[in-house]
């Protein structure tokens, strides 16, 4: 049981990795004062540009580099029309996603003559402390994953080091609370809006890569919703990253039990798949009460 | 950021919808060049078969029956800043409860549709309205709630549909038939025409006289445009909330159960995927305005048999057609022409909500 129990744990533990990345991305977009709902898109994105472009070049670290480039470059005429031509975020937004899923298949459908799962023979990605994985106990939960795993923690401090610490990030945040502000410093807000998309646009590209990685495979819809759970855990955390991350590890401790379940309880697989929807919303649903009974007081 | 609120005047609406057009005409062209065979082999698929084409040409009509009716249940949510995105579940759902309802049983042919298309109906409402009670009660986010719901409910459709509902006859992942002479009377044979395109048009007029005519509609698009003077026009929360969001379920289910009675018979596993997020961005094109959703549906319907026809014999992905329709998408609202006037409805509500 204990070795279940700590399975468990270290798969929730590399699967909160995407969402991580991807709620961070999305909080660069939200302080900004903009609700991204095209983190989806973006990781969808990122998966299929990283993986394809690693495996034509033989190199993981090209992938890495060419799937940030190509999403950045997306998010970047994202964040062009939305803030630069006054687009409504919202549809823009969708348009992304609705983008990236026709761009991914017909791509696919292109070079490699087929719409479904694209396998690729690449090495799995570095596992730098895989020596302390023998570690009694915290040993295979925290350190047996790959880099991708580390990266996220680092990339979700660094997220807050600059919202949080560094005039840059003010200032980035007085554009969603307060551009007058930013007016009267002679600053323009709308280039900080734009770069959050990007910044967001590169959260995302990483988020979709730690889940094609890790496969050597692009699957359809790789993304599976990960980018809207990473929009509730946002709003969940109260756009904190600290709460935030506690939010991630919640969505995928629930994702990562649920496999679990599938596989010593008799539980149908959809349910199995929608277990992660329904934590969410309960989530979201207990949050909102929370807040409703504190207001009472 | 402010939001320009000011309308827009035909002249420039009409400008837009031509530069749309010729732009997205051109990103056709220039896709089926990249990634067609024969490239006028394919623009002749594209373009022309779909109308010349007695077959793809009732299809492609047909197509446009969902969204026109899905759409306007989207124009009824977003014109009152109410974001009802769980039209995919609403609408596979409603699908579900009509092929249930009318294997119920009974005879009578339009007492098994009028009961099918109700059961669709109130299942789409119900979860529609769930999002507006969470909205109204807890101040729960609807545009989050309502796309948590949804995936919940395509899962468990999935589940009913491959395990306690599944048609073990058939070897594909189906529900059994409804009663074969309880479907709409096919109108365009061979294709899937069905008398459903009136009772679409007639909804489309429906909305529209609701939407512009009545207290309700009036109400709505009020709640929608400055949700605080709604409530010192003493507009009641629920009925800026919970109304919108049950009437725009119920349309979506509807739009379920009118794809079983006019065109698929019985619910296949997925057999409505994407249709719900096509009704979004019909509604989008057409503004919110009822009477544009029949053009922005047609439209979209158009671009969906193109690709479908050219993928037959030029071997190319018929996902060609998301990449067009985002384009579409995104030059119809790439303007400085504002669209986005709901969406500054939106913002004043969070500031009113503590969050």
């Amino acid at each position: 049981m204990s070795s279940a129990f700590s399975a468990i744990l270290s798969n929730a533990v590399a699967g909160m990795t995407p969402l991580l990345l991807a709620a961070m991305g999305g909080l660069f977009t939200e302080l900004a004062g903009s609700l991204n709902i095209a983190l989806e898109g973006l990781m969808l994105m990122g998966a299929f540009s990283g993986i394809v472009a690693a495996h034509l070049s033989a190199s993981p670290a090209l992938g890495v580099l060419t799937g940030l480039a190509a999403t950045a470059l997306v998010a970047w005429v994202y964040g062009k029309i939305t803030i630069g031509l006054k687009a409504n975020i919202f549809i823009t937004g969708l348009a992304v996603n609705i983008f990236a899923a026709g761009l991914t298949a017909v791509l696919s459908q292109q070079f490699f003559k087929t719409k479904s799962v694209l396998a690729f023979s690449l090495a799995e990605p570095a596992r730098p402390f895989a020596q302390l994985a023998a570690l009694p106990f915290v040993g295979p939960i925290l350190f047996g994953h790959t880099w991708f795993v580390y990266l996220a923690w680092i990339l979700a401090f660094a997220g807050w080091v600059i919202l949080f610490k560094s005039t840059y990030g003010m200032r980035l945040r007085a554009t969603g609370s307060n551009p007058k502000a930013l007016i009267i410093l002679g600053k323009n807000p709308e280039t900080y809006a734009a770069q959050s998309i990007v910044i967001s646009g590169l959260y995302c590209a990483l988020a979709g890569m730690s889940l094609s990685f890790p496969l050597s495979a692009f699957v359809p819809n790789i993304s599976a919703g990960r980018g809207w759970v990473a929009l509730v855990a946002i709003y969940l955390g109260a756009k904190k990253p600290a709460a935030i991350a506690a939010a991630c590890f919640v969505f995928a401790l629930a994702e990562s039990y649920s496999n679990f379940a599938q596989g010593s309880l008799k539980i149908p697989s959809e349910f199995i798949l929608a277990i992660p929807y329904i934590v969410t919303l309960l989530a979201l649903i207990s949050g909102a009460l929370a807040r409703r009974l504190a207001d009472r007081k | 950021m402010s939001i320009d609120r000011q309308g827009m005047n035909a002249r420039e609406g009409f400008k837009i919808i031509i530069f749309t057009l010729t732009v997205s005409v051109l990103l056709t062209l220039v896709l089926l060049g990249a990634f067609a065979s024969s490239f006028p082999d394919a623009v002749t698929a594209f373009f022309v078969r779909p109308l010349t084409n007695r077959y793809f040409f009732g299809n492609l009509l047909a197509a446009a029956i969902p969204l026109m009716i899905a759409g306007l249940g989207i124009a009824f949510a977003f014109s009152s800043s109410n974001f009802n995105l769980g039209g995919e579940g609403q609408i596979y759902a409603g699908a579900l409860a009509a092929v249930l309802a009318a294997r119920a049983g009974g005879t009578n042919q339009l007492a098994i549709q009028m009961l099918a298309l109700l059961a669709a109906s109130m299942t789409g409402a119900v979860l529609g309205g769930l999002s507006g009670l969470l909205k109204r009660y807890l101040r729960v986010d609807e545009l989050l709630s309502s796309f948590l719901v949804s995936g919940i409910t395509v899962y468990s459709v999935d589940f009913f549909i491959a395990g306690p509902l599944r048609d073990t006859s058939s070897n594909f992942m189906t529900t059994a038939a409804i009663p074969a002479n309880s479907a709409f009377q096919k109108i365009y044979p061979p294709s899937n025409l069905s008398t459903a395109l009136f009772l679409a048009l007639a909804a489309v007029i429906a909305g529209k006289f609701i939407m512009d005519r009545t207290r309700i509609g009036f109400e709505l698009k009020i709640a929608g445009a400055n949700r605080e003077f709604a409530q010192y026009a003493g507009i009641g929360a629920s009925a800026s909330t919970i109304l919108p969001m049950v009437l725009s379920g119920a349309l979506h289910g509807l739009a379920g159960g009118i794809l079983i009675f006019g065109t698929y018979f019985k619910a296949m596993r997925g057999f409505s995927a994407g249709i719900g997020w096509s009704a979004i961005a019909v509604s989008l094109i057409a503004k919110n305005n009822p009477l544009g959703l029949v053009p922005a549906a047609f439209f979209y319907a158009y671009l969906e048999a193109g690709s479908k026809s050219v993928m037959l014999g030029a071997n190319i992905s018929s996902e060609i057609v998301l990449i067009i329709q985002s384009a579409v998408l995104i030059l119809i609202t790439a303007t400085r022409v504002p669209l986005a006037r709901l969406f500054s409805g939106r913002k004043k509500y969070k500031k009113e909500g503590k969050r």
